[in-house]
């Protein structure tokens, strides 16, 4: 028993931590939770998916699994910064539970890790983001760079998603 | 044709084997360490299950041998017997007859056990004196038969679907391969991908065939079930049963068992008449049912056929009317088989009333879905006072389909094959405006005509097609049939006719009604595979 | 899809060779098998998340004797019907059995009609 009670005193002092993938939507940084992300990777070609709302793209061939494919920008409706250009984008294929989905992304996502206290749970500015406030996790703060934390369940199973029926 | 008998006899055989070496096992254990009562009491219960399975088959000298050793292992877990070193030997003696019965039961020369032995076991059983001296020498002989390994195993339905899985899994990227080779231009990746190709193609077939089973292991069930409905609805039945040897695969049996049973209960208490009114109807007192297997390429078809009283198609168009399915004016251009298809709708039920065996809110719907959800198709056909029957269209196997590939804009699909009826080029010229939608009579029968292209790019409540939204002068149409009513989609462009392995689009994209799957052709390339059910419901609806 | 209020059956038995007689015998006869348990542990854990009307039971199993299995079924639920499956030679046994409740006997080898009748009995009880 003597060890276990040791680690735990440990952990106590030593600042829990969360580590991101943080990408740029529109001219802000968001990030989502590692362990939620299944691999990161140049965006495959998209086959068009009929009957779908315009901000899924459609479906991709990710290593022999199927994955449709959805644009952060317009399901959110942020505006793109002008004069962008690049020869791919890049995917991130999210899972969160039996849910799977890749959100396009146009730079190549970071890994970052903060405290967690340095994520603010209630954060006040939230009516300033276009993004539906149940989507969001927290604001985290590092440096003087702002990351906001999506919750990717909550995004895939919104009801936008889950009324895909015709 | 595999009979029951048969198999009850494969299975015995395995079982039997099983036992004798599990007893060689446990004897040798029981020599190091006698008193041990769990290990007697494991020997007990191996010779106990072998006597009985060898009574009930009729091994007769393999029950009468067990039995002989269950009892002297029973004396022995009584400690009326000793387990002297002469005791074990008859016993040893007599788990090798044992083994040696076993083995040789499919073996054409018979073997009698020694009698030597079978004395020796009797003394040791009867005589309670000690007197060992009586027991004579056993000659032993060994030969590879003693050791010889069950030819059957059992396996596990689900290892099976997992090595099926697999299998689907290999077929893509060995198209994949092949299609590479193709573009590389490499002698030595073409021979290679060749070989992996009939290789992929063989190991396809042999875990398909693994899997099958024959329709006799379910229609053998029906003598039985007809005799007590038959009885319960105090008439008289006479059955036959053709194609019992058709092959089909294992769990697309299991899915449709219940939907035959019903069937089969529907015909017996709706369709066949009581024996007075056959009569009159100068029909044989008693009602024939018949229930058949055959095969078409890769799909098995099923037909149960009644000569019962058929079913009455203003009947049903009453009921089409009454239950709001459509207007009294539309019902009167519906054609024979439409009228009768809507007897899957849910909640269509002709029952007036419920009888003992049959209805019970369990209408044609559930066994239509039953057979959707493989993938299969099913019909009815039905002349008033003649009979009815319901022909059943299930694939051989589940994983592998058939389809037909198809371009729209940019896009390739698949249609399964099993919904398909044909392919036309039509003028354009040819298509008629009728409100929203376009028809076309294509051999004398008038089909509701859906542009593909439209219907991907419109909201499905705005649907609505002109000629002149058309862009060439010939359409390339695809009739696909579903629950006995047509529906042709035109398409760009027809492709080819492609084996395809159907993979369930992951959540949340799955709902979406008219995709029934997607699958990944030898390119790398996605194709949507459309539902065909979840189109024509809603043109058909709609019209 | 139920269809009917066919009567519910676990078979117990650790031969795979009786379990497949007896399950035959019974689905042609109209019942339904709603489980085949080849030992104690999973016949009690069968017995308790199925719950089946009626319980064919072989008295003599791998891991606990068949009387085990009735005492632990009789305890959870006392209603549930048992009918002990038993070769010749296994007369004592029956007779402690019927001290735990289990009315009704099939000895191996059995017939059909044996088998049927034994059934049909152990349900008239209850009317």
């Amino acid at each position: 028993m003597e060890p276990q009670n040791i680690r735990d005193k440990k952990d106590v002092a030593v600042e829990e931590k969360v580590h991101l993938i943080v990408f740029k939507l529109g001219n802000e940084e968001y990030g989502v939770r590692i362990d939620q992300v299944k691999e990161v990777t140049i965006t495959p070609e998209i086959t068009r998916m009929p009957k779908t709302p315009s901000f899924i793209k459609g479906v991709s061939n990710i290593r022999g699994d199927i994955i449709a494919i959805m644009d952060l920008e317009e399901r959110f409706k942020i505006e793109r910064p002008s004069g962008w250009h690049a020869q791919h984008t890049y995917t991130l294929v999210m899972e969160a539970k039996e849910f799977t989905m890749g959100f396009i992304v146009r730079e190549v996502p970071q890994s970052l890790t903060l405290p967690v206290s340095s994520i603010d749970k209630a954060p006040s500015f939230i009516q300033d983001i276009n993004i539906n406030e149940n989507f969001i996790e927290g604001i985290g703060k590092y440096d003087d760079r702002l990351i906001i934390v999506l919750d990717i369940y909550k995004i895939l199973t919104s009801d936008e998603i889950s009324q895909l029926k015709s | 044709m595999k009979g029951r008998e048969q198999e009850y006899r494969e299975i015995f055989i395995a079982e039997a084997l099983e036992y004798y070496d599990a007893l060689s096992r446990h004897i040798s254990d029981l020599e190091k360490a006698p008193q041990d009562e769990q290990v007697l009491a494991e020997i007990f219960r191996l010779l106990h299950n072998l006597k009985a399975n060898a009574k009930a088959i009729g091994f007769i000298t393999i029950a009468d041998v067990s039995h002989k050793l269950e009892t002297a292992f029973g004396m022995i877990r009584n400690k009326e017997l000793n387990f002297s070193d002469e005791v074990v030997t008859v016993l040893f003696d007599g788990i090798d007859m044992l083994g040696e019965l076993i083995t040789s039961i499919d073996s054409p020369k018979e073997v009698e056990p020694s009698p030597a032995l079978l004395r020796n076991l009797d003394i040791i059983i009867n005589s309670l004196s000690d007197n060992s001296a009586e027991l004579s020498k056993v000659q032993k002989y060994y030969n590879s038969k003693n050791l010889s390994l069950s030819d059957l195993i059992y396996i596990q339905i689900k290892k099976l679907d997992h090595l099926l899985n697999l299998v689907g899994e290999l077929i893509i990227d060995r198209d994949r391969i092949f299609s590479i080779s193709k573009e590389l231009d490499n002698d030595d990746l073409k021979n290679v991908s060749a070989h992996l190709y009939r290789i992929t193609e063989e190991l396809q077939y042999s875990v398909m065939d693994a899997r099958l089973v024959n329709v006799g292991s379910l229609f053998n069930k029906f003598p039985r079930i007809v005799r007590d409905i038959a009885v319960a609805e105090s008439k008289e039945i006479n059955l036959d049963i053709i194609g019992q040897d058709i092959q089909i695969d294992r769990n697309i049996l299991q899915i449709i068992t219940d939907s035959l049973l019903h069937l089969m209960r529907n015909a017996i208490s709706h369709g066949i008449e009581k024996a007075d009114v056959r009569k009159k109807a100068k029909k044989s007192p008693q009602g024939n049912i018949t229930l058949s297997a055959q095969n078409d390429r890769d799909t098995v078809i099923l037909r149960l056929i009644d000569d019962g009283k058929g079913i009455d198609q203003q009947e049903v168009k009453r009921a089409i009317v009454q239950r709001g399915f459509l207007s009294a004016d539309a019902v009167n251009d519906l054609r024979e088989t439409e009228v009768l298809s809507y007897l899957f709708e849910p909640g269509f039920s002709l029952a007036k009333e419920v009888t003992e065996v049959s209805g019970r809110g369990v209408g044609l719907d559930v066994v239509k879905n039953a057979i959707d959800s493989i993938g299969g198709r099913i019909r009815v056909d039905s002349k008033k006072g003649e009979g009815t029957t319901f022909t059943l269209f299930l694939p051989t196997s589940i994983a592998v389909k058939g389809a037909l590939l198809c371009q729209v804009e940019e896009n390739f699909y698949a249609i399964p094959l099993m919904h398909t009826d044909s392919v036309v080029a039509l003028p354009t010229a040819e298509l008629h405006e009728v409100g929203d939608l376009l028809v076309a009579d294509i051999n004398s029968e008038t089909i509701t005509i859906v542009s593909l292209k439209e219907l991907f790019n419109t909201d499905i409540s705005e649907y609505s097609v002109r000629k002149n939204d058309l862009e060439s002068d010939v359409q390339n149409i695809i009739i696909v049939t579903y629950n006995n009513r047509k529906l042709g989609l035109i398409v760009d462009k027809l492709l080819r006719q492609q084996d395809i392995v159907i993979k369930a689009l992951s959540r949340p994209v799955n709902t979406i009604e008219i995709y029934a799957g997607v699958t990944l052709l030898g390119s790398g390339k996605v194709c949507l595979v459309l539902d065909v059910a979840a189109i024509t419901r809603y043109f058909i609806a709609r019209r | 899809m139920e269809i009917t209020d066919k009567k519910r059956i676990l078979i117990v038995d650790d031969s795979f060779y009786m379990r497949t007689m007896l399950k035959n015998m019974l689905l042609d006869a109209g019942y339904d098998v709603v489980g085949e348990a080849p030992d104690g542990k999973t016949a009690l854990q069968m017995a308790r998340e199925k719950v089946p009307d009626l319980v064919t039971l072989d008295v003599i199993l791998p891991d606990n004797t068949g009387l085990d299995v009735l005492k632990g079924i009789k305890q959870d639920n006392p209603d549930m019907k048992v009918v002990i499956v038993s070769a010749v030679g296994q007369e004592v046994i029956m007779t402690e059995a019927a001290e735990y409740g289990a009315l009704h006997y099939i000895i191996k080898p059995f017939s059909e009609d044996k088998v049927l009748e034994a059934l049909s009995n152990a349900f008239k009880e209850e009317e």
